[in-house]
C-alpha cells in the first residue's frame, strides 16, 4: 500500500527524506497491520473458515464467471459474424452481378455502378444508418477505380494489411478491429469478400459495428459479476454461520476449563440438545464432577491427616507433662543415684527435651498445614535480630569451636516482617550452620535495597551435593540416612522456615557444594505484601569454587575447541579485567 | 488474510473485465471467395475503326473521323481526341456527362480534300445538320447551323513535328464539336423504341433512341431502363406522361438465370404504377424473351414470367390486323381487290357515298369513322364526317367549304364516343369530329401546311409546313385535340407534297431530289431509304398500312397517287380499274375513269 507523496515538496533535495520518512512509516503501519492479522489468523478459527471459504469460492465463482461471460461473448460474436457473413456474401453476389455487365476497370460507369452499389448494400439512404459501412475497394486497380464507401468516410485504417493480403488472396476473411469511423472509437467486425468480375477482382468489406454486442457482453459480465459475488459473499457469511455454531461451544468449554482449573469446580458447561457438542458437555461436566470429587476426597484425606498430627502431638503433650516433672524430678535427684543409674536420668532428660521440641515442631507445621498460621507485620529493624541470633547461639558456637561472624550495616535494616518468624529461621539457619560448620567460621550477612532485604548464613562444612538444595526442605529429610539422628534438630526446622519465608511472601533458597559448605539466603519483601523481583544479595557465594575449577582468581574463562571436535572450557589468557563471570543458579 | 481475498477479487474482476469482446485480433479465414471467371471476354466491341486504321488514305480517314464519335458517350471525346494531333488536342473542349453530345451531319457532298503548299491537307465537309444525339440516345433537333465544317490534316511524321514518327494521319485544327455521320450513326448505332404512356394512361407511345453497339448486351436493360426514367424526348413530351419524380434505377439490372431483376426507387410505391413499368419495359426490351422481375425497395415487386406472353397479353395499342384497301373511283369510295388481299364492302351508305372526292376511314372497335371530302358548289370542297356501325348512314356536312381540302386522317383515339380527326384544308390544319363541325388548329410553326399524319397510336403527328417535315405529339386531354410544339426534321428531299406514317418511327415522305421520290425516312430525319426513286410525277396522295409490333410485316403497305395514276408499294404496280371492286362497268366507249385517293381502312 505504499503510494507517491500527496504532497509536493517545495525543493527536490526535501522530496527524498520526506518521500522515506513516509516510506518507513507506510511500512511501519503495514508491518504492524500484517502482525495484527496473522495473529487474528492464528488466533480465530472463525476467520480462517470465513477466509479459506471466501478464497476458495471466489476461485471457483470467478473460474465459472470467467467461463460464462466468455461463452456469451462468443456467443454474440458468432453471431454477429454468422449474420455479416451472410450478408457479406449476398452483396459479394449482388456486387459481382452488378459488376459483371463492365469489361473494362476504366468504363465509365463502373465507378458510378460501384458507388451504387456500396449505397445499395449499406442500405441505400446515406443518412439513415445502421452503423454498417460497406466498402468497395480495388486493390488491384488502385489508378483506376477509388474506393467507394456507404456512409462515405475513411475506412483506411481499419482494414488491415493482413485483411486486404487475404482478401486479394481470394478469401473470405474477418478481423475485429478498434478505430474511429463516427464521434468516437468503436469495435468494427471487419469482413471481407472477393468480388468477381470480368477484368479481375475487386473486394467488398463490411465494416460492423459491434457497439450493441459489447454493451450485452457488458451487462452479462456485470450480471455474472454480481451474482457470483453475491454468491461468494453468501458462502461467507455461511461459512461464518456454521463456524459459529461450532466454536460457540467450544469456546464455553474452553471458559469452562478455565474456570475449573482457577479452582472453580462449581462451573459446569450448559447441555442443548442431543448432538456431538451435547455429548462434548455432558463428557465434559461429567469429567469436572468427577474431579470435584476426587479433590474434595483428597481434601478430606489430607485435612484429617493434619488433624490427626495436631491430635496425637495434644494428646501426647500431657503424658509427656507428667513424664517431664518425673523425668525432671529423678535428674535433679542424679547425684543421689548409682553412675549407671544417672547417666541414665540425663538421657532421659535430654531425649525428652528433644521429644518436647519435636512435638512443638509438629504442632507448628499441622498450623501451617491447616492454614491457621498467622502473619504478624511490623516495621522492624534486622539488625538488632540477627545479633540477638547470634548470641543466642554463641555458647553452643563456642562449644562446637565454630566462630560466627557477622557483616550488617551499621544503619538500622528496617521492613516489615514478623519478628519472631524472622528470629525463628534464622535461629534455624544459624543453628545448622554452626552444627554443620566443622569448626570452621560461619558468615551471617545481612543486604538491603529499596524493595527487599536479604540475609545469608555462609558456613564451610561439608555442603551440599548436587540436587539436595531442594531436599533439604523436605519434612525429615536427611543427608546421610543411615546415620542416626543424633546431634539437635527435629528434621522439620528448615520446612518450617520456608513455611515462614512463604508467609512473608519471601524466599528460603540454599546453595551448596560439596567440600565447599553451603549458603542458605533468606529474602523478604520490604513492605509487607509487595512481589519480589530481586534479592539484595547472592544466592552463590563469591568464593565458591565453579564446578569445573573455574577460572583462577582475577581470570577469566576461555571457550574454545578441544580434540575430537568437543568444545573445552578452560582458563583463558591473563585477564586484565576486574570483571568476573556471574554463574547464578 | 483480508489482502489475499482483495487479490482474487481483483484477479477475478480482471479476468471478467478481460474476457470481452477483443479490441483487435488476428485475420481470420473464412473460405474462398467467389473466382475470378477466366476468360469471360465474349462480348461483342462494335467500335468504330482506330486513328490508323485507314493507313494514308485521306478519305477513308475522314469518314472513319466521322464515326470516331459513336459509342458509348461518356468515351466520345477520348476517342475523338485520338484523331486530332496532339498539340491541338485542347481545341476539342470536353463536356462532362449529360452535356456530351454528338452533331449528327449528313454529307450534302463527298470531302473535298485538297493538298496545301506546305504539306497539309484542307478539308470542307459540306453538312446538313441532322441532330444533336445526346447522351440519352434521343436524337434531338439541330443546335449547330453549319453548313459546311473545314478543317485539316496532316501526316503523323511531318516536318517540325517531335515525337515518335507514327502511322497514319491527324486532324490539326478540329471543329469544336463532335461529329457524327449518318452512315456512322447507322453502322454503330441501333435504333431501339422505348415506350411511354401515353398521357391518358391507354396506350404506349413509342420513342425512338440510338443504343451504340458497344453498349454489352447485359447493359442494355439499364440504359433502357434510364431512358425511361429520364422521361421522352422533348417534342413528345406533350403527349406522354412521365414516370413519377424521383423514380431511379438502382444500380443495374441484373440477369440471373435468364431472369432479369431490375431494382427501383419508385416514389409512392404504387404496385399499378410499377405493372404498368413492366408493360413499358416489356416493350421497349422487345428481344428479351425470358423471365422479368420488377423491385421496388420497399419489396414489392411486379413478376413477368414471360415477356413475349406478356406483349401478346398486353398491346401497345389496338391495331387491326386486316387492312382494307379502298380508293375513290367515280366519286365514290369502292374496295379494291387484290389477290392474296381480303376485301370488304364500303362501310358507307350509298346515300353517304357521293361526290367523294378523297377519304379517311377508320374503325374504333365496332364502329367506322368516315371523313369524306367532297364536292361542293361553287367548285369549292366540303368535309362531311360521321360515324356509326358498319355501313355508316349518317354524313354530316361541314360548315366550311374551302378551296383544297387534303386527305382527312382520324386519330387513333382511345375514346371512341370522342373521335377526332385532322385534316389540312386551304394551308391550315384543321381539327374535326363525327358530327361535322371544324376548328382551326394553331400551330407554332409559320407557313402553309400541306399535309398531315397520324401515327398508328394517335398521339403523334406528322405535319408538312412550308414544305418542310414537322412532328407534333398530340394532346387529347380534356377532349380537345391540340397538337404540341412542332418539331422540324432535316430531310434530303425538298418540296415535300405528302407524308404517312411507315412504322412507328419512320415515315413515308414523297419528294423532290432532283426527281419526285418516296423515301421512308426516320422520324428525326436521320435514316432514310429511297424506295421509289423517280415517280415521275408530284404525289398527290400517300396512305400507308404502318409496320407494328403487334402485326408483323416485313415492311409497310403503302399506295400513292401521282398525276392521277395509284400505285401500290412494294409491288410498284399502278392500281387498275380492274380492281375496283362494286362497279358498275362502264358502257362500251366511254374510257374509264381511273381510282384514285386510295386509303387502308384498318
Amino acid at each position: 500500500m505504499t503510494s507517491a507523496p500527496s504532497s509536493l515538496p517545495e525543493s527536490p533535495a526535501g522530496w527524498r527524506p520526506a518521500a522515506r520518512a513516509l516510506g518507513r512509516a507506510l511500512t511501519g503501519r503495514v508491518l504492524g497491520l500484517a502482525a495484527g492479522l496473522h495473529q487474528t489468523w492464528r488466533r480465530s478459527l472463525q476467520v480462517r473458515v470465513v477466509t479459506i471459504t471466501l478464497v476458495v469460492s471466489s476461485l471457483l465463482v470467478g473460474g465459472f464467471a470467467y467461463l460464462i461471460a466468455n461463452k456469451i461473448t462468443d456467443i454474440l460474436v458468432e453471431n454477429a459474424k454468422a449474420d455479416t457473413l451472410l450478408r457479406l456474401r449476398s452483396g459479394s453476389d449482388y456486387s459481382a452481378k452488378q459488376f459483371y455487365l463492365y469489361h473494362q476497370p476504366q468504363e465509365a460507369q463502373l465507378q458510378d455502378t460501384i458507388e451504387g452499389t456500396v449505397n445499395y448494400l449499406a442500405g441505400g439512404d446515406p443518412q439513415q444508418t445502421s452503423g454498417v459501412v460497406v466498402a468497395i475497394t480495388a486493390d488491384s486497380y488502385a489508378g483506376v477505380i477509388e474506393t467507394r464507401t456507404s456512409p462515405a468516410t475513411d475506412v483506411r485504417p481499419l482494414v488491415s494489411r493482413e485483411l486486404r493480403a487475404a482478401v486479394a488472396d481470394g478469401k473470405v476473411a474477418h478481423q475485429i478491429r478498434t478505430g474511429r469511423l463516427g464521434d468516437e472509437r468503436t469495435k468494427y467486425l471487419v469482413y471481407g469478400s472477393p468480388v468477381p468480375t470480368r477484368f479481375g477482382q475487386l473486394e467488398l468489406y463490411y465494416l460492423v459495428p459491434l457497439t450493441r454486442q459489447d454493451a450485452t457482453a457488458a451487462d452479462a459480465r456485470a450480471t455474472v459479476l454480481a451474482t457470483g459475488l453475491a454468491l461468494v459473499l453468501l458462502l461467507g457469511l455461511l461459512a461464518a454461520l456454521v463456524t459459529r455454531l461450532v466454536v460457540t461451544p467450544v469456546r464455553v468449554a474452553a471458559r469452562t476449563a478455565q474456570r475449573l482449573s482457577a479452582g472453580l469446580l462449581d462451573q459446569r458447561m450448559e447441555v442443548n440438545g442431543e448432538d456431538d457438542l451435547a455429548l462434548l458437555a455432558a463428557s465434559f461436566n461429567q469429567m469436572a464432577t468427577n474431579l470435584q470429587r476426587q479433590i474434595l476426597r483428597l481434601e478430606e484425606m489430607s485435612r484429617l491427616q493434619r488433624r490427626f498430627t495436631s491430635d496425637v502431638s495434644h494428646e501426647l503433650r500431657t503424658p509427656l507433662t507428667t513424664v517431664r516433672m518425673a523425668a525432671d524430678l529423678i535428674f535433679a535427684e542424679r547425684d543421689e543415684f548409682d553412675p549407671a543409674v544417672a547417666r541414665s536420668a540425663e538421657l532421659l532428660q535430654a531425649e525428652l527435651d528433644r521429644f518436647e521440641e519435636l512435638l512443638t515442631d509438629l504442632l507448628e507445621i499441622s498450623r501451617f498445614d491447616a492454614g491457621f498460621a498467622m502473619l504478624d507485620s511490623e516495621p522492624t529493624d534486622l539488625v538488632p535480630v540477627v545479633h540477638r541470633v547470634a548470641d543466642r547461639l554463641a555458647g553452643l558456637a563456642e562449644r562446637v569451636g565454630v566462630a560466627i561472624e557477622l557483616d550488617v550495616p551499621s544503619t538500622p535494616v528496617i521492613a516489615e516482617v514478623d519478628p519472631r518468624r524472622v528470629e525463628r529461621v534464622l535461629r534455624n539457619l544459624v543453628g545448622n550452620a554452626v552444627e554443620h560448620g566443622e569448626a570452621k567460621p560461619v558468615l551471617i550477612t545481612l543486604g538491603v535495597d529499596r524493595s527487599a532485604v536479604a540475609i545469608t548464613v555462609r558456613d564451610h562444612g561439608v555442603g551440599l551435593k548436587p540436587g539436595e538444595e531442594k531436599l533439604v526442605f523436605n519434612r525429615f529429610w536427611r543427608a546421610d540416612p543411615s546415620r542416626a539422628r543424633q546431634t539437635g534438630g527435629t528434621g522439620l526446622g528448615l520446612s518450617i522456615s520456608l513455611e515462614d519465608a512463604r508467609l512473608h511472601g519471601g524466599w528460603l533458597e540454599a546453595w551448596g557444594a560439596p567440600g565447599q559448605g553451603a549458603q542458605f539466603r533468606l529474602t523478604l519483601p520490604a513492605r509487607a505484601g509487595d512481589r519480589l523481583t530481586t534479592s539484595p544479595l547472592r544466592l552463590v557465594p563469591a568464593d565458591a569454587a565453579l564446578p569445573f575449577g573455574g577460572p583462577r582468581d582475577g581470570e577469566i574463562l576461555a571457550i574454545g575447541p578441544a580434540g575430537g571436535g568437543a568444545l573445552a572450557i578452560g582458563p583463558g589468557p591473563a585477564a586484565e579485567a576486574g570483571d568476573r563471570a556471574e554463574v547464578r543458579s | 488474510m483480508r489482502r489475499v481475498l482483495a487479490g482474487v477479487l481483483g484477479a477475478v474482476l480482471l479476468a471478467l473485465t478481460g474476457c470481452g469482446i477483443p479490441a483487435n485480433t488476428e485475420v481470420q479465414v473464412d473460405g474462398s471467395g467467389p473466382a475470378v471467371e477466366a476468360g469471360a471476354s465474349s462480348f461483342r466491341r462494335d467500335e468504330p475503326p482506330s486513328r490508323t486504321a485507314s493507313g494514308d488514305d485521306r478519305e477513308l480517314f475522314v469518314r472513319n473521323y466521322l464515326a470516331a464519335a459513336a459509342g458509348e458517350p461518356e468515351q466520345a471525346y477520348p476517342r475523338v481526341k485520338k484523331f486530332i494531333a496532339p498539340e491541338n488536342k485542347s481545341r476539342l473542349q470536353e463536356k462532362q456527362g449529360s452535356e456530351i453530345a454528338v452533331n449528327v451531319v449528313r454529307l450534302t457532298e463527298k470531302p473535298v480534300i485538297t493538298e496545301n503548299a506546305n504539306g497539309f491537307f484542307s478539308v470542307r465537309l459540306p453538312v446538313q445538320q441532322i441532330g444533336l444525339l445526346r447522351a440519352n440516345g434521343v436524337l434531338g433537333p439541330p443546335v449547330a447551323t453549319d453548313k459546311e465544317y473545314r478543317f485539316s490534316l496532316r501526316g503523323a511524321g511531318s516536318p517540325g513535328q517531335d515525337g515518335p514518327a507514327e502511322a497514319g494521319l491527324f486532324v490539326t485544327d478540329p471543329p469544336n464539336v463532335l461529329l457524327l455521320s449518318v452512315d456512322a450513326l447507322r453502322e454503330y448505332y441501333q435504333t431501339s423504341p422505348v415506350y411511354f404512356w401515353s398521357s391518358d394512361q391507354s396506350r404506349l407511345v413509342p420513342d425512338q433512341r440510338y443504343l451504340p453497339l458497344a453498349v454489352p448486351h447485359e447493359r442494355r436493360v439499364s440504359e433502357v431502363v434510364k431512358w425511361l426514367i429520364a422521361g421522352p424526348s422533348e417534342w413528345l413530351s406533350a403527349g406522354v406522361s412521365r414516370l413519377p419524380d424521383r423514380t431511379a434505377l438502382i444500380n443495374n439490372a441484373t440477369e440471373t438465370d435468364g431472369r432479369w431483376d431490375v431494382t427501383l426507387d419508385l416514389p409512392g410505391d404504387d404496385s399499378r404504377r410499377l405493372a404498368q413499368i413492366g408493360t413499358q419495359l416489356a416493350w421497349s426490351l422487345p428481344e428479351l424473351d425470358g423471365q422479368l422481375q420488377l423491385t421496388t425497395r420497399n419489396q414489392s415487386r411486379v413478376f413477368i414470367d414471360d415477356l413475349k406472353k406478356h406483349r401478346l397479353a398486353h398491346p401497345v395499342y389496338p391495331v387491326n390486323d386486316n387492312p382494307q384497301r379502298y380508293a375513290v373511283y367515280e366519286g365514290a369510295v369502292h374496295p379494291l381487290a387484290f389477290s392474296g388481299e381480303a376485301s370488304g364492302p364500303v362501310p358507307l351508305a350509298a346515300e353517304v357515298n357521293r361526290n367523294v372526292v378523297s377519304a379517311g376511314l377508320s374503325r374504333a372497335d365496332e364502329r367506322v369513322l368516315a371523313a369524306l371530302v367532297v364536292d361542293a358548289p361553287g367548285g369549292r370542297r366540303r368535309l362531311v364526317t360521321g360515324s356509326g356501325p358498319d355501313p355508316v348512314q349518317v354524313g354530316n356536312p361541314s360548315a366550311q367549304t374551302f378551296k383544297t381540302i387534303g386527305r382527312p386522317v382520324w386519330l387513333r383515339s382511345p375514346d371512341p364516343r370522342q373521335p377526332y380527326g385532322l385534316v389540312v384544308a386551304d394551308g391550315n390544319l384543321w381539327r374535326f369530329d363525327d358530327r361535322g363541325r371544324m376548328e382551326q388548329v394553331p400551330l407554332n410553326v409559320p407557313g402553309p401546311v400541306t399535309a398531315v399524319a397520324a401515327s398508328l397510336e394517335g398521339h403523334r403527328i406528322a405535319l408538312v409546313v412550308g414544305g418542310a417535315l414537322h412532328l407534333a405529339a398530340v394532346n387529347l386531354d380534356g377532349g380537345v385535340v391540340t397538337p404540341g410544339p412542332a418539331r422540324r426534321v432535316a430531310t434530303s428531299l425538298t418540296e415535300l407534297s405528302a407524308v404517312d406514317w411507315a412504322g412507328e418511327n419512320t415515315l413515308v415522305l414523297a419528294g423532290t431530289a432532283g426527281r419526285s421520290a418516296v423515301y421512308q425516312v426516320s422520324i428525326d430525319g436521320a435514316l432514310e431509304t429511297p424506295l421509289v426513286a423517280d415517280v415521275g410525277a408530284r404525289v398527290t396522295h400517300l396512305s400507308t398500312y404502318p409496320t407494328n409490333p403487334v402485326v408483323r410485316l416485313p415492311s409497310a403497305l403503302i399506295m400513292y397517287e401521282a398525276n392521277g395514276v395509284a400505285y401500290r408499294y412494294p409491288q410498284g404496280d399502278t392500281i387498275r380499274r380492274d380492281q375496283v371492286l362494286e362497279v358498275t362497268p362502264p358502257p362500251n366507249g366511254v374510257r374509264p375513269g381511273s381510282p384514285t385517293a386510295p386509303f387502308f381502312l384498318f
